[in-house]
């Protein structure tokens, strides 16, 4: 509740209106909102429009430091250098532009967006302070933008909500080859076990009980021949022996 | 015994059909493996560095069952013909271990088509694609392999972009996050190989970059292969079993 107050308080005592909407990352669905180091904010169509002359320019600072900056600090100078964030400056100042770069209103179907960190080739130069640099870390940082007449401020957008950024894992923190059998392998596995398992029966069954020739003779055979054989019954005798 | 020998004909009849049936799938088998082995598909480079080669050990052992089981059906209708019980006898077990094999070759199969999980995938592309010190040449052919399958199939990382944002890697510690949040490869390319919008593509503005992952590219040919040399060797080995128990039950009935 204090830093609305604060707000409120300091526009009144240095004559510098507050404007809005307050910065916020982009709503189109873009891919990259938010990486490691960038990310990517409306520009600020039709919100400075009563102040033709301004050059309009975004303070980066962290979230705790977002209090701390003073609307007075000049852009360019090494208070506010990119290349000195965020150890020796709490808050740096980049992408100036003049109101003209922000034509109101925004035409429907445009992707009107600004995109803080692109600029790789001048992160080390410290000739360079108005450098829009890849951030240095994760953040939380917060934005606002600030209309400057010469070097008088005139006119700025409350603080944004604070913005995070992407953090990235190690891939040896992915898991490693996943052992899940899917439904169809346990089906093939199970079913050929069983096959397998009830033609090594049949076949030891069929050896144990068919090997010794028992099995031949029921369907298969041909049927077998009858054979007439002369018996010669015990009870004829030679009558001549026995009459002696 | 008139119906008896009709029996006796129609089992003949009927192991004589299943063996021309199984001669025929044979050739068919050794046919699919031998165009599996012989004709990789474009990711195979990646399912190389995986080491993990079951699939070709699968398609390898079915040729040959393929072609066993072509000379095994030869010999079976020869043996049923001629219902001679030691043929009959020597052929049942040698399908029996000619069934041995192609179900060690089909559960190969399906259990590699298993493994190969996105996650694979990703830990291999996140580690080294775009390594800047190539240990070997299978990191270069990583590297080509996968800007061919990204540029081929308008797709990016193995689930997404996001892939590049979520986890750090070889490419992320050689290529600033602001300059190249994801490869170049993963923008829509123009004629000549350039960003038809390097900016749009930066942002991720949708038309101008990939959104798609490339995984579904990847697993489906691979996928094919692995499903045709299970359950192709599946169907096969369910008819082989009908075959065979039929063929017992004919050995047993024969006279000695």
């Amino acid at each position: 509740t204090m830093l609305p107050l604060l707000l409120l308080l300091l526009p009144a005592a240095h004559g510098i209106a507050e404007v809005g909407p307050r910065p916020a990352l982009t709503r189109e669905q873009l891919e990259g909102v938010t990486t490691a180091s960038t990310f990517v904010l409306d520009q600020p169509r039709c919100t400075f429009k009563d102040f033709g002359d301004a050059v309009i320019w975004l303070v980066v600072a962290l979230d705790k430091d977002a209090s701390k900056f003073n609307n007075s600090a000049g852009p360019g100078t090494p208070e506010t250098a990119f290349q000195r964030f965020p150890g020796a400056v709490s808050a740096y100042m980049t992408l100036n532009a003049t109101l003209g770069s922000y034509p109101c209103p925004k035409p429907a179907g445009d992707i009107t967006v600004l995109r803080v960190g692109s600029e790789t080739s001048c992160a080390g130069d410290e000739s360079r302070p108005t450098c829009n640099g890849p951030l240095p870390g994760p953040g939380p940082y917060r934005v606002k933008f600030l209309a400057l007449e010469g070097s008088v401020p005139v006119a700025e957008t409350a603080w944004s909500m604070p913005i995070t950024l992407r953090t990235a894992k190690s891939p040896s923190s992915i898991p490693a080859a996943g052992s899940g059998h899917s439904a169809g392998m346990i089906a093939i596995t199970a079913i050929l076990s069983i096959l397998l398992a009830i033609l090594l029966a049949a076949l030891v069954a069929m050896l144990v009980f068919c090997g010794s020739d028992s099995c031949g003779s029921s369907t298969f055979s041909k049927p077998e021949s009858v054979t007439v054989r002369r018996y010669n019954t015990h009870h004829v005798y030679d009558q001549r022996a026995a009459r002696l | 015994m008139a119906k008896s020998d009709d029996c006796v004909h129609i089992l003949q009849g009927l192991l004589v059909f299943g063996n021309v049936v199984i001669g025929m799938c044979g050739i068919a088998l050794t046919a699919e493996c031998i165009y599996v082995v012989s004709n990789p598909h474009g990711a195979y480079p990646l399912l190389k560095a995986t080491e993990n080669s079951d699939i070709h050990a699968a398609a390898w052992i079915g040729i040959f069952v393929g072609l066993a089981l072509f000379a095994l059906s030869i010999l079976g209708i020869i043996a049923v013909i001629k219902a001679s019980r030691t043929l009959l006898l020597v052929y049942i077990i040698l399908m029996l271990i000619t069934f041995a094999f192609e179900m060690a070759s089909s559960i190969t199969a399906a259990t590699h088509q298993d493994s190969l999980t996105p996650n694979v995938f990703m830990k291999q592309m996140l580690e080294r694609y775009q390594k800047s010190e190539p240990n070997n040449n299978s990191d270069n052919e990583l590297t080509k392999t996968w800007d061919e399958l990204m540029r081929q199939n308008h797709c990016c990382g193995v689930n997404g972009p996001s892939d590049w944002q979520e986890y750090t890697s070889a490419f992320r510690s050689t290529h600033s996050d602001a300059d190249y949040p994801w490869p170049r490869a993963c923008c829509v390319l123009d004629a000549k190989g350039l960003p038809v919008n390097l900016d749009g593509c930066k942002l991720g503005v949708s038309g101008y970059y990939n959104s798609n992952g490339c995984y579904d590219a990847i697993s489906g040919p691979v996928n094919a292969h692995a499903w045709g040399v299970a359950w192709f060797g599946f169907a096969i080995l369910c008819w082989t079993f009908c075959v065979l128990l039929g063929t017992m039950f004919y050995w047993s009935g024969i006279e000695y």
